[in-house]
């Protein structure tokens, strides 16, 4: 950065430089700025493409405000994202200190962890629903081994968005992995000496040391967990669409039943725009804290 | 890129196993496997369930309780995938989808990189700044939006200059490609890389009369060949596995790609579950294929060239 000459160059580099940067620029601003804010100014419209547009001010909000489902959704976002982001941290941590010495294996144990990130969302939600399966399912086929009884996973409005959390768990906690891993290098190693010559056990140096120290990884971490969770669509849209009864309804599928389903596009742009500005408000925070811990 | 953190410092971490290892007794050290080997077991559950059934003659499958070992190996399970009427198609559908986003993504990340790294302009400040606030723009909460832009597209699939009275992009490999064809996730990677390789590089070049994309082309380019290949890894692979832009962009079977595929597949009235998870270890296994030898590569490129992310 330092190595850079300070002066601004002539009008004809300026060209020069936004010729390299046109293309992509062209694109962000079509699937990125433009899109929220569209989103926005739809969202203070009835717009469906099947009548007259109207402008219709905070209509669609006062209406989101009573909406019952819409209510409903929210809740089982929140539940969802607090479900896997907790549990998906702290196997992430867990893993992340075990592999954090030299062993035999060492890279394949972190391989194996790591393989659930790499799969494609559709097809580990293929294969849950499956492991779900209530008449002739693995994840049954232990419970009954075990001498617990079968339980109807997906079809049932109360273990159903628990069984989706399990998966996702599954399927993020090598990322958590990963990056606590990365945190983990950064903490200088005198510490650890100095806390074995005190004497301190193995767990009071997890609890006082490693834990603290990976303060503002864990807060970055939560944050990239959350907004993703709060985005969760994919594995509804498979594994249950929504239902039993709406247990599963989430803020992103309802937005796209809402646009896609009954062609109320203004309305789901209301929902978008909630959905926006809440994972907005959790990023800037999460950027902030990244910004201290590289500092 | 954190894969890549992750790894760029192995002579420290050999350091301090040394240095704990001293401290473990035999029996923690056993009893720590052992529970690295059942957390390995039941992550990897999921893909041995898969492939066993996936192997499974269609009367096994409906056994209860399951046998996590098939009597026999059905490989005809696959083949019923790949002759499956619509597989080719949607084959071919994913791969021009995911080489497209990763071509755009490599051609214009870096090109967009290079000029924030390196170039003097107006406004620079500012366009640093609004890819970094676009990093946090949730893409999932802008489908409404995006599907209309993409259809909307001026003279395209019969669109009038205003957008209007056509399809659009809809439907088109061009439509599926254009939401993730750069990302400011890439932007900022190659930025960061082109920063640090030392300006001396360059200045010996325009000493010698060369300009700036003879400079990019032939010499910075080359030098960030690690950054490209994380790059590019990342960015095949994010499409490969992409399932809500070809759901929402596209509605004919015929643009079908292989996730899409394998959903209907699955949602189908006769769906036999050999069959659907012969699918999903089809598509599954290229995508841990090309992990497997380019986790060396990204890794080895990394530490080689220091970056991290």
């Amino acid at each position: 950065m330092s190595s850079r000459s300070a002066t601004v160059g002539p009008f004809n580099r300026t060209w020069g430089a936004y010729a390299f940067l046109a293309p992509a620029l062209l694109i962000l601003f079509l699937s990125l700025l433009l899109p929220a804010i569209a989103t926005i100014g739809m969202s203070f419209t009835d717009i469906s493409f099947l009548r007259p547009t109207n402008w219709v001010g905070l209509d669609n909000y006062f209406r989101l405000m009573a909406d019952g489902r819409f209510q409903q959704a929210i809740g089982n976002t929140i539940y969802y994202t607090l479900g896997v982001t907790f549990p998906t941290m702290a196997l992430g941590l867990l893993a992340a200190v075990a592999l954090n010495r030299k062993f035999p294996f060492r890279i394949v144990f972190r391989t194996i962890f790591y393989l659930p990130v790499l799969t494609s969302l559709i097809a580990a939600a293929v294969v849950w629903v499956y492991l779900y399966e209530p008449y002739s399912g693995p994840v049954n086929g232990l419970f009954v081994s075990l001498g617990l009884g079968p339980q109807p996973w997906l079809s049932s409005p109360n273990l159903a968005m628990t069984a989706l959390i399990i998966m996702a768990v599954w399927r993020d906690f090598g990322t958590a992995m990963i990056i606590y891993l990365a945190g983990l290098q950064d903490i200088p190693e005198e510490i650890y000496e100095a806390a074995r010559l005190d004497g301190a056990s193995k767990f009071s140096i997890l609890w006082r040391i490693t834990v603290p120290m990976l303060a503002s990884v864990t807060f970055y971490l939560m944050i990239i967990l959350i907004v993703q969770s709060f985005q969760v669509f994919g594995a509804i849209y498979v594994m249950t669409g929504g239902g039993p009864l709406g247990s599963t309804e989430t803020i992103v599928f309802q937005m796209y039943q809402t646009a896609f389903g009954y062609t109320e596009f203004g309305y789901s742009a209301a929902m978008s725009t909630v959905l926006f500005f809440v994972i907005l408000l959790f990023s800037l925070v999460g950027t902030k804290i990244m910004r201290r811990g590289e500092a | 890129m954190s894969v890549v953190a992750s790894q760029s410092t192995p002579a420290r971490t050999d350091e301090r196993s040394f240095s704990l290892s001293r401290f473990i007794p035999l029996g923690e050290r056993i009893v720590g496997y052992g529970l690295l080997l059942f957390a390995a077991f039941a992550t990897m559950a999921p893909f041995l369930w898969m492939v066993s059934t996936s192997l499974k003659a269609d009367a096994e499958v409906f056994q209860f309780p399951p046998s996590f070992v098939p009597q026999g190996l059905e490989w005809q399970n696959y083949l019923d995938v790949i002759y499956l009427p619509d597989s080719g198609r949607q084959l071919v559908n994913s791969l021009v989808f995911a080489l497209g986003s990763t071509i755009s993504n490599l051609v214009f990340c870096s090109l967009a990189g290079y000029a924030l790294a390196r170039m003097q302009f107006r406004g620079k400040t500012i366009v640093f700044a609004l890819v970094v606030g676009l990093l946090m723009v949730p893409a999932q909460s802008q489908i409404v939006p995006v599907f209309l832009i993409v259809q909307k597209i001026p003279f395209a699939g019969g669109n009038d200059w205003l957008g209007n009275s056509g399809t659009g992009l809809l439907n088109t490999y061009w439509g599926m490609i254009l939401p993730t064809a750069a990302t400011p996730f890439g932007i900022f990677l190659m930025r960061q890389f082109f920063t640090r390789i030392p300006i001396e590089y360059e200045e010996s070049a325009r000493l010698d009369g060369a300009k700036s994309f003879t400079i990019f082309w032939r010499i910075l380019l080359p030098l960030a060949r690690p950054a490209m290949a994380v790059l590019g890894v990342l960015s095949f692979q994010s499409a490969w596995n992409e399932f809500i832009w070809p759901l929402i962009l596209t509605n004919s079977r015929d643009m079908a790609t292989l996730q899409i595929g394998l959903q209907l597949l699955q949602s189908g009235p006769d769906a036999r579950w050999n069959v659907v998870m012969a699918m999903a270890t089809l598509i599954t296994m290229p995508i841990i294929i090309v992990f497997l030898f380019a986790q060396r590569f990204v890794i080895d490129g990394a530490v080689t060239s220091g970056v991290k992310g």
